[in-house]
């Protein structure tokens, strides 16, 4: 089987979707016309096309072909799906679930839809797919809170759904509430600790609610949102959004320091007190590595060197600009 | 270095198939089954091979043992990393080290599903974004990735 097929067309980039979508009715014949799959039922036990590959790229192509609006042939691969799991295999509830999502024409359709999840988890509240696509249907048709408390009920159910607690977080980033995703954030942290790009993205929310703080408390949570790029950095070489954020947060930290004053009043955390505050020649280290490194990756990125061509265009240029912006500065 | 490696096999082996058909072909020689002096008093007698073989013999087998051994070493593949930042550093550099090449082996940032989230995936928006992207005219060039 080809490796296009293996990887899962729910990237913000449309462009692997197309393609897989264009590639899904050629796969479908050719599945369903080869010869031996028309033998009467004892002699199709010898001839077994079976693999993992298959069956992945069947849900892949059906992903692809739902996102680009390719219904029929979506249609095509769920039945197959469905001929081979049943339909009420936890996961092919889901997918059917998003099917019908899909191809819903209007809110009516999907208060149908709502009420065929809310059936599928009256007889088995325990298929956390279908709950899961019920809080994903709330979500999609804006009743955030509704979705809110729907995660919350799933979280606690099952504390150690990493993929349930960074949703949770992302809705209430959504709303504004950014203490509550800082800690949805750090509990996707416990449970995958060495996942690099959760670090990044505390990182990230711990500085925006740093803009909204001021005095002792700024000055803490910058410190914080710094010294998660620094995990994120540690955890993977050359990771372009940790050294773009340590080059934010220590550019920010510098400035707050330098018009400091001395002894300010933070609140302190009573459980896990107060780590002390960075000295200002440590952030001004960070700030110089932070900004070599980008330029690094920038040059070798934009050069395409071989086995530095895994950063998107966009991810470069945004880096190429912080650095453009702050030699700007400087020459001023 | 694959051809050099390779062609160091070859020669280890030609070598050592060498030696081994010299020492039989000596082996068979009635001259070659002295008793060497040496053997009474380090072997019992019923495990003493009363042949002594030509010194160059000897030197063929150890000379082609070191190159088969040194070409196996050098025609082994690419080592992969075992530092965690190393192996995250080169998913995030390198496309290539992205790949799936079957199910469940490569594949890029293991946690990048936290941040799509494919059990939450918000179909309608992501459909209307995309037909909308291709009714828009969709990517002229064709080229680069996200």
């Amino acid at each position: 089987m080809p490796a296009p097929y293996l990887t899962a067309p729910i990237s913000a980039d449309p462009r692997p979707a197309l393609s897989l979508a264009a590639q899904a009715p050629t796969f479908t014949t050719s599945q369903a016309s080869s010869w031996w799959s028309s033998l009467p039922y004892p002699l199709t036990l010898f001839l077994n096309t079976e693999s993992q590959e298959k069956w992945t790229s069947y849900e892949n192509l059906f992903l692809a072909c739902l996102r680009t609006g390719d219904y029929p042939t979506a249609y095509t691969c769920l039945e197959a799906l469905i001929a081979r799991f049943g339909k009420t295999n936890d996961h092919i509830l889901a997918l059917q679930g998003l099917y019908q999502e899909a191809t819903a024409q209007n809110t009516g359709e999907l208060e149908e839809v709502m009420k065929a999840y809310d059936e599928v988890l009256r007889e088995d509240p325990t298929i956390f797919s279908v709950r899961k696509r019920r809080a994903a249907l709330l979500r999609s048709v804006g009743k955030a809170a509704e979705a809110i408390a729907d995660l919350t009920v799933l979280v606690d159910a099952s504390p150690t759904d990493a993929e349930a607690w960074a949703e949770l977080a992302d809705l209430y980033l959504s709303q504004g509430s950014l203490e509550q995703a800082v800690y949805c954030l750090e509990e996707v942290l416990l449970v995958m600790p060495n996942a690099w790009n959760m670090h990044a993205r505390l990182g990230e929310v711990v500085y925006m609610s740093a803009q909204k703080m001021e005095g002792g408390d700024q000055m803490k949570a910058l410190a914080e949102s710094m010294r998660r790029f620094c995990r994120s950095i540690e955890l993977c070489d050359g990771y372009l959004r940790g050294f773009y954020g340590l080059r934010v947060t220590t550019g920010t930290l510098l400035e707050t320091l330098q018009g400091a004053k001395k002894g300010q009043p933070t609140t302190s955390d009573p459980l896990a007190g107060d780590l002390a505050p960075p000295s200002v020649a440590t952030v001004k280290k960070l700030n110089a590595v932070a900004t070599a490194k980008l330029a690094e990756i920038v040059r070798r990125g934009t050069a395409g060197e071989k086995g530095w061509d895994g950063y998107s265009e966009a991810e470069l240029k945004a880096a190429k600009d912080l650095i453009d912006r702050d030699t700007q500065r400087i020459e001023r | 270095m694959a051809a050099i490696a390779t062609a160091i096999n070859v020669l280890g082996v030609l070598f050592l198939s060498h030696a081994v058909y010299s020492a039989y072909e000596h082996s068979l020689l009635p001259s070659a089954s002295t008793p060497s002096m040496l053997s009474h008093s380090l072997l019992p007698a019923s495990l003493d091979p009363k042949i002594t073989l030509p010194l160059d013999i000897t030197l063929e087998t150890l000379f082609s043992v070191l190159l088969l051994c040194a070409g196996m070493v050098l025609s082994c593949a690419d080592l992969k990393p075992i530092q965690w930042r190393a192996w995250a550093g080169r998913l995030e550099a390198s496309q290539e080290a992205r790949e799936v090449k079957e199910v469940g082996v490569g594949g890029g940032n293991p946690y990048q599903a936290l941040e799509e989230r494919v059990g939450f995936w918000d179909i309608s928006g992501v459909g209307k974004a995309t037909r909308g992207w291709m009714d828009g005219g969709g990517d002229k060039k064709g080229k680069g990735r996200v």
